[in-house]
């Protein structure tokens, strides 16, 4: 039985006329004055868009900056894999676009759980990131007289995505990257790369600092700050197999959440669907191919049950296309969830292609009729190289198989419309809050979001906070910083003193199994109470059998991963638990004891229309939720529909 | 025949590790079986690590991080070629294939002055951020720009500015070339910079001062060898060196920067 | 990270206005800048001197009369050995310091190192310094039989007289100086064939239209400065084998 609690969540949001929300709250918001700015200092955790935008431009400001990272440099966030765009309300094709169609998208998409308040900022702001990033020297594509050129993205019917080639991200990050570096230079931001983020130090109620362990000396440090903003990415990773990198995880978001900030919506995960499938049990990672060759390409199966035959042996009419079947206007550009799930369905269903029969195809052969194969290798020659380098197979010459697999989550720490999560001066950005994509999110918004929050929303959100708190000065020798440091270096003994038999390696994909299985694309009670069962069970074992060389003294990446795998097996119980609890089917959450005759998500809008909050109770107890209602005023609740 | 088939290799493995960045390093040989062409040559280390754990022997460091070629994190040198035999492949997306039965692989770390090793085949390029940070931005703050369509930029500047940004920062080029130079990695920065309307405000100023700072971390210099530009995962041509040193000799003899 | 990284300080080379100077001599870019535009211009010098020296078939009137007006322009010829003297230097110079410098960029060396460039074998590029030296090495031979010396004894102990032919034709004669002259041919047109397109690149003279051409041109340069050479020491001793020199 879940407990709840007696008040309700309050988001903070702005109240009247949707378009004024913002500017009616930025003229609300307290200033800090620029010299006070010089004597704040604020701890940026990440440094991919969210991350990197919110360092920059918090240092332009003028404050202190203390930015962290995982990586070797802040340039290799994961942000840097986004291949496809960043959508942007700025209707250059005149193509009928405008802030409220980009906000209406979204909430659609998202399918009715994500705040109206904070999707129509974000829809707003878009037009000046691109405005911003274009100022910053990022090579958007371009038509052939200068102007910046548009393409049509992931199930949106106007073409508001902007792109850099087939690395968006990457040029997005390298923007958001450069400006830091400049910033670097200017004295304003100290980097501290290959740090890894392992408690929060919370005084009176208050997040006032960090703990981190430097992966090369495996020195622990605490840093103290006035504020602390937490992006520090999704939790894809629990699955084991993600489209994520390998460093992606949940542990800076889960001690946060063991120090009192609440995990939002943790069951939104995005299966993406348009992945190259997995080959055998060696298997590290999952590669995405982007979106973007839904544009091109066809998907279908056979239509006969466990047909063997090479795809050109089978005839047109034997062909089951069976997304432009099931969703005639929206066809081969149906939104992730929706393509993912058919996918499933009909490999489920034994009409699966490929060694292990789990795989569809994506067709290419019929845009090569029509367009030459010239045109086609314009347009996506650096993805049919990479999936010839992976699968030794020509795309050119036979179809793609794909399959979906795990790619983004909207779930996430809880933030109100500040960004600021329920422990006063955490901040949290990108994905790694749960705010502005709902239960499902559409192609070419992550990037948007991500540098919405850092280089409009938190600049102003934060100097409120900065400006009306009086917050005394703090140094790392308050006791708080001490007791988190204790508790930070023991758990990190902890799991070398185990000394057991099994890799971490071992324990993180036995979780992926667990989690695929049954937390994956489609879920149902028993499998997930089944889950609940497996990953306490599962959790256990690790703690008895884990078995981790070297020392704590050195660069020891089996002993960092251990320590990331060890936070997954406590936060996929909450995962599983969430998603246990959302009785209905929503996005990336399908249930499958709520679904249509034709088996589409049926929500249930009387009783889950609002956030899942989760409250920290200890390892093992069941979590408090805290609900936060969501009311659509503008854009009415409604089916989504892509038939 | 529309699938790949699969085989399997067994392998020699002879490997760097060095366990710090003060400590003596040696290669240490292993041998690997049944390693499936499937795979991709980091997977291979870590089935290598798995039964090293399994053997009580600390695994083989190495830096990897998106495995999908765009991150730049991976890179090692392999039988003596940076990244391995296949053109334009980061190490991760390099897959076992490439490889032959019985074959022995000799896997080293990235060797520069300017890169020193942090362990096994681990190296620090903080270098590379240093350079950037001299110089590799356009001084602009949030809040202040104009409407991106206001500066019209050229198709054919932006894909040469495109083609030059889309360097991933791994540092194959230093580790292949002779002198590990850094020529190929900060003439890409300059040259996309150099290639927009955004960058020219800065442009003199900012090919001095990456080049004083490229100098001062001890790279190497070019000799035209064009090493770099065949070990390249990201595909930077050798033609933006020589519009660096163009940038570089207009900027010293004729700017007043 | 520090901050302001590779920032000099002001000091004296900035108060007299030489900074521009220094950085030319000193920076990577600078260096290989110098050490293109006197590479160009010793080709330049290459051409004159191969077009003088292949008046050696057309006979002794024709060589000594190139000679003889070239001597008579005394004034010329300084200022003319003075620039070659500065270039030879200024390139040499630059040359030890960035190969000392690129050798200290990689102190500890691969156990193993191949190219990544299909069909590459051995690159000239890869023995620049090597070939540079070998051609230094003939240079100063050269020198020592045909331009030093003094009281009519070069400095490798021939005598020379007025006649500028017979002096040619006496070293090219010993077999050990002809194999040495048609060797040093070789190997300085190995040098060119990196070394002339390499020097448009380091000048940043390139341009994808151009760039092939500068290529094949490059190669056809090194080709015929090493076979003009080479041909004249091959050759010229077997034509006028019957010459007897001018004596005094």
């Amino acid at each position: 039985m879940v407990t709840v609690a007696d008040t309700e969540l309050d988001g903070r949001c702005p109240t009247g006329d949707i378009a004024s929300r913002w500017e009616q709250r930025k003229r609300d918001l307290k200033l800090v004055a620029p010299h006070n700015k010089r004597k704040s200092t604020i701890i940026v955790v990440g440094t991919g868009l969210a991350g990197g935008s919110a360092a920059a431009s918090l240092a332009e400001m003028g404050y202190n900056v203390l930015s962290f990272c995982i990586q070797d440099s802040p340039r290799r966030a994961h942000s840097i894999a986004a291949q496809g765009g960043i959508n942007a309300a700025k209707n250059y094709p005149n193509d009928g676009d405008s802030v409220w169609r980009l906000f209406y998208d979204t909430v659609k998409g998202g399918e009715w759980r994500a705040r109206e308040s904070n999707v129509y900022r974000l829809a707003q702001v878009s037009t000046s990131i691109i405005d911003q990033c274009a100022a910053q020297g990022v090579p958007f594509a371009r038509e052939y007289g200068g102007s910046l050129a548009n393409r049509s993205f992931g199930g949106a019917q106007v073409s508001r995505t902007f792109y850099c080639a087939g690395q968006t991200g990457q040029q997005l990050l390298l923007g958001a990257y450069q400006a830091m570096m400049r910033q670097v230079d200017a004295g304003r931001i100290k980097t501290f790369v290959r740090r890894e983020m392992l408690d929060l130090v919370v005084i009176n109620g208050v997040a006032r600092g960090i703990v981190t362990r430097d992966l090369v000396t495996g020195k622990f440090e605490t840093f103290a700050g006035d504020a602390v903003v937490l992006c520090t990415g999704g939790y894809g990773n629990a699955y084991y197999l993600s489209t994520n990198a390998k460093t992606c995880n949940v542990t800076a978001n889960w001690r946060c959440y063991k120090r009192g900030a609440y995990f939002a919506n943790p069951c939104y995960t995005q299966i993406h669907p348009t992945c190259i499938p997995v080959s055998g049990d060696h298997q590290s990672k999952l590669t995405l191919m982007s979106e973007s060759l839904r544009n091109d390409g066809r998907v279908w199966v056979p239509k006969t049950k466990d047909d063997t035959r090479s795809p050109d042996q089978i005839p047109e009419i034997e062909r089951d296309y069976y997304l432009e079947r099931r969703y005639p206007s929206y066809g081969n550009l149906a939104p992730r969830d929706v393509s993912s799930r058919a996918a499933k369905e009909r490999c489920d269903e034994g009409y699966g292609v490929g060694p292990s029969k789990k795989s569809v195809y994506l067709d290419f052969s019929e845009a090569i009729k029509r367009d030459g194969e010239d045109v086609v290798r314009e347009k996506y020659g650096n993805l049919f190289h990479m999936y010839e380098r992976i699968t030794a197979e020509n795309p050119y010459k036979v179809p793609m198989r794909i399959y979906p697999a795990i790619h983004y989550t909207m779930g996430g720490l809880w933030v109100d419309y500040h960004l600021q999560s329920s422990v006063p001066g955490l901040y949290v950005l990108g994905e790694a809050n749960f705010s502005d994509h709902g239960a499902n999110r559409l192609g070419a918004s992550a990037l948007m979001q991500g540098l919405a929050d850092g280089y409009f929303v938190l600049p102003y959100t934060i100097g409120d906070h900065l400006a009306t708190s009086k917050l005394p000065k703090v140094t790392t020798d308050a006791p708080e910083f001490g007791e988190a440091l204790t508790a930070a270096k023991s758990r990190v003994q902890a799991i070398l003193n185990v000394n057991g038999t099994q890799s971490a390696e071992h324990f993180h994909r036995a979780l992926g199994h667990i989690m695929w299985d049954n937390v994956g694309m489609a879920r149902n009670e028993k499998g997930l109470m089944k889950a609940i069962q497996e990953i306490r069970e599962l959790r256990e074992d690790f703690w008895k059998n884990v078995k981790v060389l070297g020392t704590g003294e050195s660069f020891n990446q089996n002993l960092e991963h251990a320590g990331r795998v060890a936070d997954f097996l406590e936060f996929s119980e909450l995962l599983a638990y969430d998603a246990l609890y959302r009785d209905e089917s929503c996005g990336g959450h399908f249930r499958e004891e709520h679904q249509t005759a034709e088996g589409e998500c049926d929500r249930n809008d009387d009783k889950f229309c609002h956030v899942a909050a989760w409250e920290y109770q200890g390892v093992g107890n069941d979590s408090v939720l805290h609900k936060e209602q969501l009311n659509f005023e503008y854009c009415h609740l409604g089916t989504r529909s892509y038939k | 025949m529309n699938h790949s088939t699969s085989k399997t290799l067994n392998l020699t493995l002879k490997i760097w590790r060095q366990a710090g960045p003060d400590q003596s390093g040696a290669l240490k040989t292993y041998t690997l079986t049944n390693i499936s062409t499937d795979m991709s040559f980091l997977e291979m280390l870590d089935v290598l690590n798995e039964q090293l754990i399994a053997n009580g022997e600390e695994p083989v460091a190495f830096d990897h991080d998106c495995r999908e070629g765009i991150c730049g994190t991976c890179g090692v040198m392999i039988n003596g070629q940076a990244h391995g035999p296949e053109s334009a492949t980061t190490t991760c997306q390099l897959h076992m294939r490439k490889f032959n039965d019985g074959d022995t692989i000799l896997i080293e770390p990235w060797r520069a002055k300017a890169f020193p090793v942090v362990r096994d085949l681990v190296v620090d390029r903080s270098a590379f951020d240093r350079i950037i940070q001299s110089g590799g931005y356009v001084s602009v703050n949030t809040g202040g720009a104009p409407d991106a369509n206001a500066i019209p930029v050229p198709g054919h500047m932006q894909k040469d500015a495109m083609a030059a940004a889309a360097c991933i920062g791994c540092g194959a080029c230093v580790a292949s070339c002779k002198n590990a130079s850094a020529m190929l990695f900060v003439s890409a920065k300059v040259t996309h910079m150099a290639n927009l309307p955004q960058g020219q405000a800065e442009r003199s100023k900012r090919v001095l001062s990456m080049v004083a700072t490229m100098d001062a971390e001890q790279f190497g210099n070019c000799s035209n060898t064009a090493e770099c530009e065949a070990a390249c995962p990201a595909g930077i041509k050798l033609s933006n060196i020589a519009q660096m040193n163009r940038e570089y000799m207009k900027a010293l003899l004729f700017s007043c920067e | 990270m520090e901050t302001g990284s590779a920032r000099p300080k002001a000091g004296l080379i900035d108060w007299i206005g030489l900074r521009w100077f220094f950085l030319l001599l000193s920076s990577s870019i600078g260096q290989k800048f110098v050490m293109g535009v006197t590479g160009l211009l010793l080709c330049g010098f290459l051409v004159a001197h191969l077009a003088g020296n292949l008046l050696l078939f057309a006979g002794a009137k024709w060589f000594n009369d190139y000679a003889h007006k070239l001597h008579e322009q005394w004034e010329f010829l300084i200022i003319a050995e003075t620039g070659l003297f500065i270039l030879f230097l200024a390139h040499i110079y630059l040359a030890f310091s960035t190969s000392f410098g690129n050798a200290k960029a990689r102190e500890e060396q691969y156990a193993v190192k191949q190219t990544k460039i299909s069909g590459r074998v051995i690159g000239a590029n890869t023995w620049m310094f090597a070939s540079g030296a070998v051609v230094l090495g003939f240079v100063l031979l050269h020198l020592a039989d045909l331009r030093l010396g003094a009281d009519g004894i070069n400095l490798r102990g021939f005598k020379y007289t007025d006649d500028a032919f017979g002096n040619t034709l006496m070293v090219l004669k010993n077999p050990i100086s002809r194999a040495v002259y048609v060797i040093g041919s070789i190997v300085l047109g190995i040098h060119l064939s990196h070394g002339f397109a390499s020097a448009f690149q380091s000048l940043g003279l390139n341009h994808p239209k151009y760039m092939p051409l500068i290529k094949i041109v490059g190669k056809v340069f090194a080709v015929v400065i090493a076979v003009g050479f080479a041909s004249i020491a091959l050759f010229a001793p077997e034509i006028w084998r019957g010459y007897v020199p001018v004596s005094h």
